[in-house]
């Protein structure tokens, strides 16, 4: 086999085993912020493996789509983490102009989360769906206008190629890169339902926004919409990893090193922003997001102009 | 006389109510209300014969309590309804309508108050409804997502926006006040205490007063201050447990974990005295059943100090982020002319700006010798109510470290006598919530013929609806919390 398609294997089994690790370390570091001892770091993992186990009950009422959905969500989440870049390999798909698959395969994971919520017609989770879908529309234009805009000032079209691309070398390029790191981390925090767009920890149906469309989903339905919530976190994790990605012929330890700071440095922001901030008032959330897109837009305008 | 004026606590003979007829009765009743009083009863005087019953009144101004009888005869249990003119007596209405039968004419809205599936007024009751292409319901409960109490909540709503909040409780309906009937005196003792989990001390210290004004009996200083103690320290401990709620349903992680642990250092403290950290066992009729001695109360002091020290950081801290403060503001606004109309108790009246406060309008036991400070605060919104708590908590605070100082000397318990034959009291008592009333009646043997509960709950509950018109559906949780009502104090 191709080592390349060994590496892409490797990388993808990485992303999706580690996923909820991830989380578990973001849920100890906000415990530990606000004084108390805090579930184990694999939590996430004994969830899940609770989760698999028990049986799935769907609503009375509810048709194929509540079926099929969590499985198509699954499988859309991982499909997109096999087009990450992990380190310096060759992610297993990768190809001219995977960015928008990459967009949109996560679009429509989403996109079957929300009829499969709706599918039910419970109002709270009608409600959620609402939310989900104005909110959405205001998150997709910022991963168009950060990794849309290196792809731009690159030429590239692949995630694969964008990535590799950036180098830091130059200082207003570095400035560049950094801001558009600031804009992915705000898309993290709203397409992965974190404070201060939503509440993980929140049990008030009312104010959910994620958590509320899988109310009536268990066992291994929920399973699978957790798992892929975890992985989805993660994606956007490696996102922000690879932007200080020193490219090149580079050793796996130094990598390994600065994927391990960086994350964890990334999971500390998220805890603290979780710790330290309330969350917006529901009707704020899309200024939030409106700010995220236009840090994108100024950054690109005003790299190029000063280019 | 046609009104029978009486103090907080102050015993009266049943003889010396006037019962009026049915057209007198309502007259009184209206003057009294139109004269600034505010409802805080109404139900008869016998619990098995609903003919007499009494309207009682509270007058601020005046710290008096008047007590207006009526009679209604041949079982023609119908009067005029005050509740188009006096909103606060819309809801008493409902619940003398629910339990014995009257018919309130011309009520706006009668409804049932607790039981869910009563008939009143011959029609099964409507919820609201409204129509339209955009608009949606959505109810909530009774069975909630967390481990809360029951209550259903419908909302009419327009995308995110309500437009009419319908509350519908009494799935905790226990039979509380016929069990008071029942009960002998060393259970009513356990019955007042789990009347509302979270007032325990509030509804054992209404109780309790009631009691020993009934027999006449006095307690000594020593006894009402250490009540006193421990009416203030579930005041803290439950604006503290408010606090860290509001800051949760913002997920304000930092303060809320912060007022949680705070919180059981003051229950624990509390623990110290009788061993309950509830206070449960603290009360007994004529008296306390522990005492306080030297190292109990530097103990006390100790942790009471770290927690005043701690409290006025996280208020500052809660307080000052912006992203808290722009949740809390505006949001739940309630004006000061609604209050008053709807007669709503405690911190949330004192949070539109009303002055309502028992220990200082009606004084009671100990703080009759240890005034308190009326704290009120004019917005009427989520940041008045929840900082309205802060400021109470660390007045609270001050004052019982200030008391712990000062404790009198004095017998701990007085054997009460049997409570007297046919009289009656009216006992109120400020909860952390509110204004707490309790009513007894007793026979001629001297055994309870009524006795009536009125937690701060029934009244605020309605001020929760009027808190919502208008304001975000995602917003809800914050409005409740910053009321923070009882489901088994309204429900009993």
């Amino acid at each position: 086999m191709d080592i390349e398609i060994i590496q892409g294997i490797i990388s993808l089994l990485l992303l999706i085993l580690l996923a909820p690790l991830f989380s578990g370390v973001v849920n100890k570091l906000k415990a530990k912020m606000t004084g108390r001892i805090g579930a184990p770091v694999l939590q996430p993992y004994y969830e899940l493996k609770r989760l698999f186990r028990k049986e799935t009950i769907n609503a009375s009422n509810s048709s194929f789509i509540s079926r099929f959905s969590p499985i198509l969500n699954f499988v859309a989440v991982i499909i997109a983490a096999a087009m990450l870049p992990v380190g310096f390999w060759k992610p297993l798909i990768s190809f001219n102009g995977d960015i928008i698959l990459f967009a949109y395969i996560l679009g429509l994971a989403r996109f079957f989360q929300i009829l499969a919520a709706m599918d039910i017609g419970s109002s709270f989770e009608g409600m959620g769906a609402a939310r989900e879908v104005t909110f959405a529309l205001f998150a997709e234009p910022i991963f168009f206008f950060t990794i849309g805009s290196i792809a731009f000032v690159s030429g590239a079209a692949s995630l694969y190629e964008i990535y590799h691309s950036i180098h830091l070398d130059n200082i207003s390029y570095m400035v560049f890169v950094v801001i558009c790191s600031i804009s992915i981390f705000m898309l993290a925090v709203t397409e992965c339902s974190r404070m201060p767009v939503d509440d993980p920890n929140t049990h008030l149906e009312l104010t959910m926004i994620h958590e509320v469309m899988i109310l009536d989903n268990s066992g291994f339905d929920l399973f699978l919409y957790q798992y892929s919530g975890y992985i989805k976190l993660f994606i956007y994790t490696v996102l922000e990893i690879s932007f200080f990605n020193p490219f090149g012929k580079e050793s796996y330890l130094v990598y390994a090193g600065i994927f391990i700071v960086i994350a964890f440095a990334l999971a500390f922001l998220l805890g603290m922003a979780e710790t330290i901030t309330s969350r917006y008032r529901m009707k704020n959330i899309p200024q939030y997001l409106l700010f995220a897109t236009a840090i994108g837009i100024l950054n690109l305008l005003i790299f190029t102009f000063t280019q | 006389m046609k009104t029978l004026e009486v103090q907080n606590s102050q015993i009266f003979d049943k003889s010396a109510i006037s019962f009026l007829k049915r057209n007198v009765f309502q007259q009184t009743v209206a003057d009294e209300l139109a004269g600034g009083g505010r409802m805080i009863a109404l139900t008869p005087v016998d619990k098995s014969n609903p003919e007499k019953i009494v309207a009682v009144i509270a007058h601020n101004a005046s710290s008096m309590i008047h007590i207006i009888g009526g009679k209604f005869e041949n079982g023609k249990y119908e009067f005029e309804s005050w509740a188009k003119e006096f909103p606060q007596t819309n809801y008493f209405e409902c619940e003398l309508s629910e339990n014995y039968g009257y018919l309130p004419v011309n009520h706006p809205w009668l409804r049932p108050v607790r039981k869910q599936n009563i008939i009143l007024g011959g029609k099964p009751y409507p919820f609201y409804n409204i129509e339209g292409d955009e608009v949606h319901e959505v109810a909530v409960g009774p069975i909630h997502a967390g481990v809360i109490e029951p209550g259903h909540f419908r909302f009419q709503c327009h995308g995110e926006l309500v437009y009419n909040l319908e509350i519908n409780l009494g799935y905790q309906h226990r039979g509380v006040e016929a069990l008071f009937l029942k009960s002998n005196p060393a259970q009513r003792i356990i019955l007042a205490e789990s009347t509302a989990g979270d007032t325990t001390i509030g509804h054992t210290f209404a109780y309790c007063r009631a009691m020993e004004s009934l027999s006449h009996t006095n307690l000594s200083l020593r006894a009402e201050t250490i009540r006193m103690m421990a009416a203030e320290m579930e005041r803290t401990a439950m604006h503290l447990t408010g606090l860290g709620g509001v800051s949760n349903d913002i997920g304000f992680a930092l303060a809320s974990s912060s007022y949680g642990r705070l919180r059981t250092l003051v229950i624990n403290s509390l623990a110290l005295i009788c061993g309950s950290r509830y206070g449960r066992g603290l009360f007994v009729c004529g008296g306390v059943r522990f005492d306080v001695n030297e190292e109990i109360i530097s103990q006390y002091k100790e942790n009471l100090n770290v927690v005043l020290n701690d409290v006025r950081q996280i208020n500052e801290y809660l307080f000052s982020s912006i992203g808290a403060v722009s949740r809390f503001e505006d949001t739940g606004a309630v004006d000061k002319k609604l209050a008053q109309s709807m007669g709503l108790v405690g911190q949330a009246a004192r949070s539109c700006g009303l002055e309502e406060d028992v220990r200082i309008h009606f004084p009671y036991g100990a703080y009759r010798y240890n005034p308190v400070s009326m704290i009120t605060l004019s917005s009427g919104d989520v940041f008045a109510r929840a900082r309205l708590r802060d400021l109470e908590m660390v007045e609270a605070l001050c004052f019982v470290l200030d008391q712990a100082d000062h404790l009198p000397a004095g017998e701990l318990r007085i054997e009460p006598a049997a409570p007297a034959a046919d009289s009656g009291v009216v006992s109120m008592v400020e909860g952390w919530r509110g204004e707490i009333a309790h009513l007894a009646f007793t026979d001629v043997n001297g055994e309870l013929t009524n006795y009536k509960i009125k937690d701060p709950s029934f009244n605020n509950w309605y001020g929760l609806s009027l808190a919502l018109r208008q304001t975000a559906i995602s917003d809800f949780p914050l409005c409740n919390k910053s009321f923070d009502l009882s489901y088994a104090g309204h429900d009993l």
